[in-house]
């Protein structure tokens, strides 16, 4: 079925006839008569689709309804659906087949958002040959672009596209050539969400939840660290209006991000604001922090609950039903609650404040002594200090350390990886990357250590709390009670793991490259740390 | 991909015509849909206006040199397209038969085109031979359009013998009366006797009529030219049926 598309992009929508009767004095023509066709494009809102290189659209026309997913570059369709209503926001919602596992590879917890919808006015054309036989279709398009359902049209480009005709390929080659030599059309490959969305002044991928700051060294610190607070909180309001419609768990998820890196980024960019904010900002941020918990631990359990039950023998499987209600009941309130809190005065006017603060001229220099010193130095200092601690940290650890001391380690590797993260510009990427890959790989090591008990911990409250709330199965308990055997099992596991990442990540050879890209203090004390 | 092998060994029951017009259906009901124009008639490629030439013939097709994918033809419709007939192919049981495991080539060759297609249709050439013995392995339901008289249920039972004989009980034999005629008395009661002997056989009934004839005028299927006509809707019919029983 594999056909063959170009397309060609008109100077304005009124050379549509010029093209068509130029066309219709050159070549065998039939015209069938002018349709109007509605796209929407969906993809979720990081840009998962666009990608993967992916395109998801959604059209209606007389008597069709139909999703399509299609590959960005050169425009086949891997597989088309007809749709009964509205197109189905999550991947479990569409019927098994390849539409399906393409949605759930690309999307996993992310919802499907309509992202730019577009009206065309389209006229085909069918070049003959001397059976009067199809041999090359074109399809001239005249089509405007909205937001999805709302507001005025914007024009578009208006486009001759062509379509072949499997085994038929030298039309399309004399077409294309009268077009681009004769005509002098220019060739448009963009593919449509690019130029509906560019006709509502936006392109693809215009959010990501990945830090990316382009520094220079030279840059007063102050600066740096206003513009990094700057991108972190548009970061958090971009995702609010998400979190409070609970369109998918990645928006509060992406908040919560930005709100420890902002509290990451206020106490480790040091000395750059007065001592008395930092305190007073990095309270009213916790507080954030706090007020979306519960919701999120609600929502960790909903996304993990598939592979919970699935970590069950087959006959206890249907035990942990009275468990998913719990969970999808008191996601609900505390999401309620949770928005009520979002949308109070009190958070405004933080957001406001903070807002204001970071456009305000910095103070002088007696009160931030780092606020004018270039960015360069201080960032290497601030990570080599906090590499060193971390590696002594790490290496006092025994099998017999108590799980404290695995929990302290995680929260210095953090700082560790947000530094690394905001900074990494001022670095050679080919040398900080791997850096980061190897802190990774230790803090989900870490990371399984503390989440797993306290996802065990949690779930006997949560047994309680069901006892407490009425009458739940016996069987129910026994099942949960299952689940955190195996979660302690796998904690116990992610300690024996330990050793292995941590040796991987304070091995000499990343000790060294430390030591060039950030500054060698502490040369000394490493060589004692080191086995002889 | 589903395989749908037209087939009767008398030839003149409507084959092409079923081929035709139920791969215009599948199509249009947005399947991914290939006609394979088996027959050196070339009348599937004649209705498609498409011209039957293969350079090489199908003895170097067979032989792999040549992919299938490339001779394919695209269609005046969306979704569905042609492999021409060639009339080379009349050697094609000589072919199959110099070529290892002759039985399977068929099916070794649509193979790749799983993919690309949700439906073949193999309008296949009449008579009982390597060609047809091919099909029956390939195919995941064979069609035989059946005039209702007292010859066309002979050749099918011998058709179900030879199915037997050659232990291909995989295939769905999916019979149905092809090209009624109403005033016939024969045809009428053929018609009310049979299903009970043949369970397997179709409730649509292609009716015989003109409109079928002037596929060849038009050359085009009938739902592109007369879509309310009596016949275009019997194969409407006939295509649910056998959408159906692809489906369970």
């Amino acid at each position: 079925m594999t056909t063959q598309s170009l397309q060609y992009q008109l100077k304005d929508s009124e050379s549509i006839g010029e093209v068509m009767t130029a066309l219709t004095a050159q070549f065998t023509l039939t015209s069938e008569p002018e349709k109007t066709v509605r796209y929407v494009l969906h993809d979720s809102f990081d840009w998962r689709l666009f990608q993967a290189g992916l395109q998801l659209e959604e059209l209606r026309a007389t008597g069709r309804h139909e999703l399509t997913l299609r590959k960005l570059d050169g425009g086949t369709a891997c597989e088309t659906i007809r749709l009964e209503g509205a197109v189905p926001a999550f991947f479990q919602h569409y019927a098994p087949g390849l539409l399906r596992d393409r949605l759930a590879d690309c999307l996993a917890m992310r919802a499907l958002l309509p992202q730019v919808e577009i009206r065309r006015r389209e006229r085909l054309l069918r070049v003959l040959d001397s059976e009067q036989k199809t041999v090359l279709r074109i399809v001239l398009q005249e089509q405007e672009a909205r937001p999805p359902g709302r507001g005025e049209y914007q024009p578009m480009v208006a486009l001759v596209g062509l379509l072949s005709v499997r085994g038929y390929d030298k039309p399309l080659r004399q077409v294309s050539r009268f077009l681009t030599r004769t005509l002098e059309l220019q060739p448009q490959s963009d593919a449509l969400i690019t130029l509906g969305l560019a006709a509502i002044g936006r392109r693809p991928l215009d959010y990501s939840s990945k830090l990316n700051f382009q520094l220079q060294p030279g840059t007063p610190a102050g600066e740096v660290a206003r513009q990094i607070h700057r991108a972190l909180l548009d970061t958090l309001e971009t995702n609010l209006p998400g979190t409070r419609a609970d369109l998918d768990s990645e928006f509060l998820h992406d908040l919560r991000v930005a709100v420890r890196r902002t509290r990451s980024a206020l106490s480790q960019i040091k000395g750059v604001f007065p001592e008395d904010e930092v305190e007073k900002y990095k309270e009213r941020f916790a507080w954030i922090g706090q007020l979306t918990g519960p919701t999120r631990d609600l929502d960790v359990y909903l996304l993990g609950y598939d592979d919970y039950r699935d970590s069950l023998p087959e006959p206890y499987r249907p035990d942990l039903d009275p468990l998913h209600r719990f969970l999808v009941n008191h996601q609900k309130s505390e999401q309620r609650a949770m928005v009520r809190k979002l949308n109070s005065p009190h958070f405004h006017t933080l957001l406001k404040e903070w807002r204001a603060f970071l456009d305000t001229e910095s103070a002088p220099e007696s009160i931030c002594p780092n606020a004018h010193k270039p960015i360069g130095k201080v960032a290497g200092k601030r990570i080599s200090r906090t590499f060193f601690r971390v590696l002594e940290e790490g290496l006092a650890i025994t099998p017999h350390s108590p799980p404290e001391a695995l929990h302290e380690l995680r929260k210095g590797c953090k700082k560790l990886r947000y530094l690394l993260e905001f900074f990494q510009s001022l670095y050679p990427a080919e040398r900080v990357k791997p850096l980061i890959k190897n802190l990774k790989g230790l803090l989900d090591n870490l990371g399984d250590f503390q989440d797993l008990e306290v996802q065990a911990d949690k779930l006997r409250k949560f047994a309680h709390q069901m006892v407490e709330e009425g009458d739940v199965p016996a069987d129910t308990l026994l099942a949960m009670g299952m689940l955190v055997d195996g979660l302690l099992k796998r904690q116990q596991a992610s300690r024996q793991v330990f050793a292995d990442r941590f040796a991987r990540f304070a091995d000499a050879k990343q000790v060294a490259v430390y030591q060039e890209l950030f500054g060698g203090r502490r040369k000394k004390r490493v060589a004692d740390g080191e086995p002889a | 991909m589903r395989i749908i092998g037209v087939y009767n060994i008398k030839g003149g029951v409507g084959k092409t015509a079923t081929a035709v017009n139920l791969a215009y259906l599948s199509a249009q009901a947005g399947l991914r849909t290939l006609v394979w124009d088996l027959d050196p008639q070339g009348a599937a490629s004649y209705y498609f206006r498409i011209k039957p030439r293969i350079k090489g013939g199908g003895r170097k097709m067979l032989k792999g040199k040549r992919e299938l994918d490339r001779l394919i033809k695209g269609s005046d419709f969306e979704n569905l397209d042609l492999l021409p007939a060639d009339f080379s192919y009349r050697n094609m049981d000589l072919m199959l038969g110099e070529a290892k495991g002759p039985v399977k080539q068929l099916l070794r060759l649509l193979r790749p085109l799983a993919e690309e297609y949700d439906r073949i249709y193999l309008d296949c050439p009449p008579s009982i031979s390597l060609v047809s013995e091919n099909i029956f392995r390939a195919a995941d339901a064979l069609l035989v359009p059946t005039i209702p008289t007292t010859l066309s249920l002979r050749t099918y039972e011998q058709m179900v013998e030879f199915l037997a004989g050659h232990k291909v009980g995989n295939v769905k034999r999916m019979p149905f009366f092809s090209m009624v005629d109403r005033r016939k008395r024969m045809h009428l009661d053929m018609i009310k006797q049979l299903p009970e002997r043949f369970p397997e056989l179709l409730k649509a009934h292609i009716p015989y009529a003109s409109d079928v004839e002037r596929m060849g005028h038009f050359r085009a299927p009938l739902g592109s030219f007369a879509p309310r006509s009596a016949a275009a809707i019997a194969y409407d019919a006939l295509w649910q049926e056998l959408e159906g029983a692809l489906k369970s």
